[in-house]
């Protein structure tokens, strides 16, 4: 038999009753449905997730910081300093020199406190040096101004840092003051250190503001950015000697390799040295594997729904045989093998699966689409804009699902039709 | 083509009904000639129908031989059996057996599917035949839509279609009024001399008039005319 005759006598099969095929496809396109739908919730909820995750534009970077002893199972002793695993100037040519590896950025704090003056406004911060001379190259971008921060005497501010300040006069019951625009002024900045018999000395510099950061939500936002060569000599002053970064070691390093995929292994190996090493990608590697879980518990209760959709099927197929015994009968008395039989029954049950995967698909789509209009319009009434997409559509959840559904549908055709297949002819032929 | 065209030796059928054993053959043995009419007579239970369908490839024997054309077909398995029945035989059923929901035409065409013909060839075969059958003008029309006589005129084209060398006809008038079933009788007369085997099983005693050979069988068992003829007279 050819194929495209086996295909038009399905359809044809199919076709002559209408009313139960549309009947026991209903029970597949619901579940085909609620399994698209919770599906694509799951993979939006995945989506709102990882978007808002922190710094996801920085997939590449693996945030190193020292490496400290591991304290547990060590009763009450405590580490010494040369207990820390430092990251000294070797230590950052070590990680240059790692496969994978693009640049290494040394970050390092000016280590005292500082009050920074605007006006009657006072405000606290944090002065952070990087071995940089335009902030772009480890991905900042500026909302006015410029990256740059080689300048003398100018600084550049994270998004945050006019958040900080304050009215040290204000009373009760004063407005709260209008935070100020930090872009162009300058600021006056004492930093403070504590000598030893307990005096404290100060040290003033005027500060330009040449550049603010574009918001990060990361900690960029809360620096004050200045030039490299100006931070370590602020740290000489706070120490009152030169600082040797070779034994006391920089702050943090930020190893930015070449691409996404090698950020994980490079993460590992530095962990193997010894270093603590953080990258989002791990959290963003967690993350997806919760919701994948979450996919497959969604799928699996939708999956419920098409397995109650299969004994329909099966059921419908089984009475579909009982009724056309005869027909079977026929068929093999004009020559049709047990297999050409088999291949008939299958077929009508796939397609029956076939036209509820369709179906349950494209009604799966419209139930997602209303979902995200009513959650859009429902967020949008709570927070007055800025929501996110409720659910999202995996490419191959179209194809899937339908495939899906024809699998279910074939299977259940598969005990009616072996069944009707194996008849003996004459039995057929007498059934009334 | 051999002398006898179907040949059974020995040939019996036996059905479980729960504890009793029937048998609807018991031990037969009868040659048919190639280009013959038989036809097979005897009352309801003598084994007509199963003789035909066992020769047919329906069934299968408990015990013995059934040579049809040269081929043991008693001990074929069900796809060497299906070739059988879509290449050496058409069948002919007291009831037609048509398929309600197809046009008479898609009825005669039919078994071309299974034959993997193409549906270009099918329509001009099955129009041939349809034409042949002097129903040209019902090509169109379900079975429901036909009368008794006319649904056995296309069952007969549906036999033809892959031009096989044996037809089987099982009551073939039982259906049917006196004038169908006499152009039925005469349409199978035609076969036979087209250089078909023709095998009936009938009691309707018309068809004797037609037939080359006669088979006349009783619990199973071939009996000679006379003893048919008395078993029918007391009944």
């Amino acid at each position: 038999m050819r194929i495209v005759d086996l295909l038009s006598l399905i359809a044809d099969n199919l076709k002559r009753r209408k009313g139960r095929v549309a009947l026991t496809a209903i029970g597949v396109i619901i579940g085909t449905a609620a399994v698209v739908t919770l599906i694509s919730l799951g993979a939006g909820l995945q989506e709102s997730a990882t978007s808002q995750l922190w710094g996801i534009n920085d997939l590449s970077n693996v945030e190193v910081y020292p490496g400290y002893p591991d304290m547990m199972g060590m009763g009450m002793q405590t580490f010494t300093e040369d207990d820390i695993k430092k990251i000294t100037p070797d230590v950052v040519a070590q990680f240059e020199s790692m496969p994978g590896v693009q640049r290494v950025i040394i970050k390092q704090r000016v280590n005292t406190g500082i009050e920074i003056r605007l006006d009657k406004l006072m405000a606290w911060g944090s002065i952070m040096g990087v071995n940089l001379d335009d902030l772009a190259d480890m991905g900042v971008q500026a909302n006015q101004g410029i990256t740059d921060v080689s300048g003398k005497n100018t600084v550049v501010v994270g998004s945050w840092i006019k958040n900080n300040f304050y009215d040290p006069n204000q009373r009760p019951g004063d407005e709260p003051l209008e935070l100020p625009e930090l872009m162009g002024q300058t600021l006056k900045v004492d930093f403070v250190k504590w000598n030893s018999d307990g005096t404290e000395t100060r040290k003033s510099m005027r500060l330009e503001v040449v550049g603010v950061l574009a918001e990060t939500r990361g900690e960029a936002d809360y620096n004050i950015y200045m030039d490299w060569d100006e931070v370590l000599k602020l740290n000489d002053w706070v120490a009152g000697r030169r600082v040797d970064y070779n034994k006391q070691g920089y702050d943090n390093v930020t190893v930015k390799a070449t691409s996404p995929e090698v950020v994980i292994d490079l993460a590992q190996q530095i962990t193997d040295m010894g270093f603590q090493a953080y990258t989002p990608q791990s959290q963003v590697q967690s993350i997806n594997s919760f919701f994948t879980i979450m996919q497959v518990v969604f799928g699996g209760v939708g999956a419920i729904a098409l397995l109650v959709a299969a004994i329909g099927i099966a059921n419908t197929m089984a009475m579909a045989i009982l009724e056309r015994t005869r027909e079977i009968g026929i068929m093999k008395a004009i020559g049709a093998t047990n297999n050409n039989i088999l291949s008939i029954f299958l077929g009508e049950a796939a397609g029956i699966g076939f036209l509820g995967g369709v179906g349950g698909f494209l009604l799966g789509w419209a139930i997602c689409g209303l979902i995200n209009l009513l959650a859009g319009s429902y967020l949008a009434s709570q927070s007055g804009g800025g929501t996110t997409l409720a659910t999202s559509i995996p490419v191959w959840l179209p194809l899937f699902s339908i495939v899906f559904a024809t699998i279910v549908g074939l299977i259940s055709g598969l005990y009616p039709a072996l069944s009707a297949a194996t008849m003996v002819p004459v039995d057929a032929l007498k059934y009334e | 083509m051999p002398d006898n065209f179907v040949q059974t030796i020995d040939l019996r059928k036996t059905y479980n009904m729960g504890e009793t054993e029937v048998h609807a053959l018991d031990g037969l043995d009868l040659s048919i000639p190639s280009g013959s009419f038989t036809v097979i007579m005897g009352p309801s239970g003598s084994g007509k129908s199963t003789l035909l369908y066992l020769v047919g490839g329906l069934d299968w024997p408990t015990s013995g031989e059934i040579h049809v054309d040269g081929l043991e077909i008693g001990r074929m398995d069900e796809n060497a059996l299906a070739d059988y029945r879509r290449n050496k035989v058409g069948f002919i059923f007291q009831s037609f057996n048509l398929i309600a929901n197809m046009s008479a035409e898609a009825n005669v065409a039919f078994p071309l599917r299974f034959a993997g013909i193409k549906k270009k060839d099918r329509v001009v075969r099955s129009e041939e035949l349809m034409e042949k059958v002097g129903l040209r003008d019902r090509i169109g029309h379900r079975p429901t839509e036909l009368s008794g006589g006319q649904q056995q005129r296309v069952a007969v084209a549906r036999a033809l279609v892959n031009d096989p060398p044996l037809i089987l006809a099982d009551e073939p008038t039982g259906n049917l009024d006196t004038a169908s079933g006499v152009a039925i009788m005469s349409m199978l007369d035609e076969l036979r001399k087209m250089g078909k085997t023709v095998l009936v099983a009938s009691h309707d005693l018309r068809m004797l008039n037609y037939a080359t050979h006669r088979i006349y069988l009783m619990d199973g068992r071939m009996v000679d005319e006379q003893q048919y003829l008395e078993s029918i007279s007391i009944s």
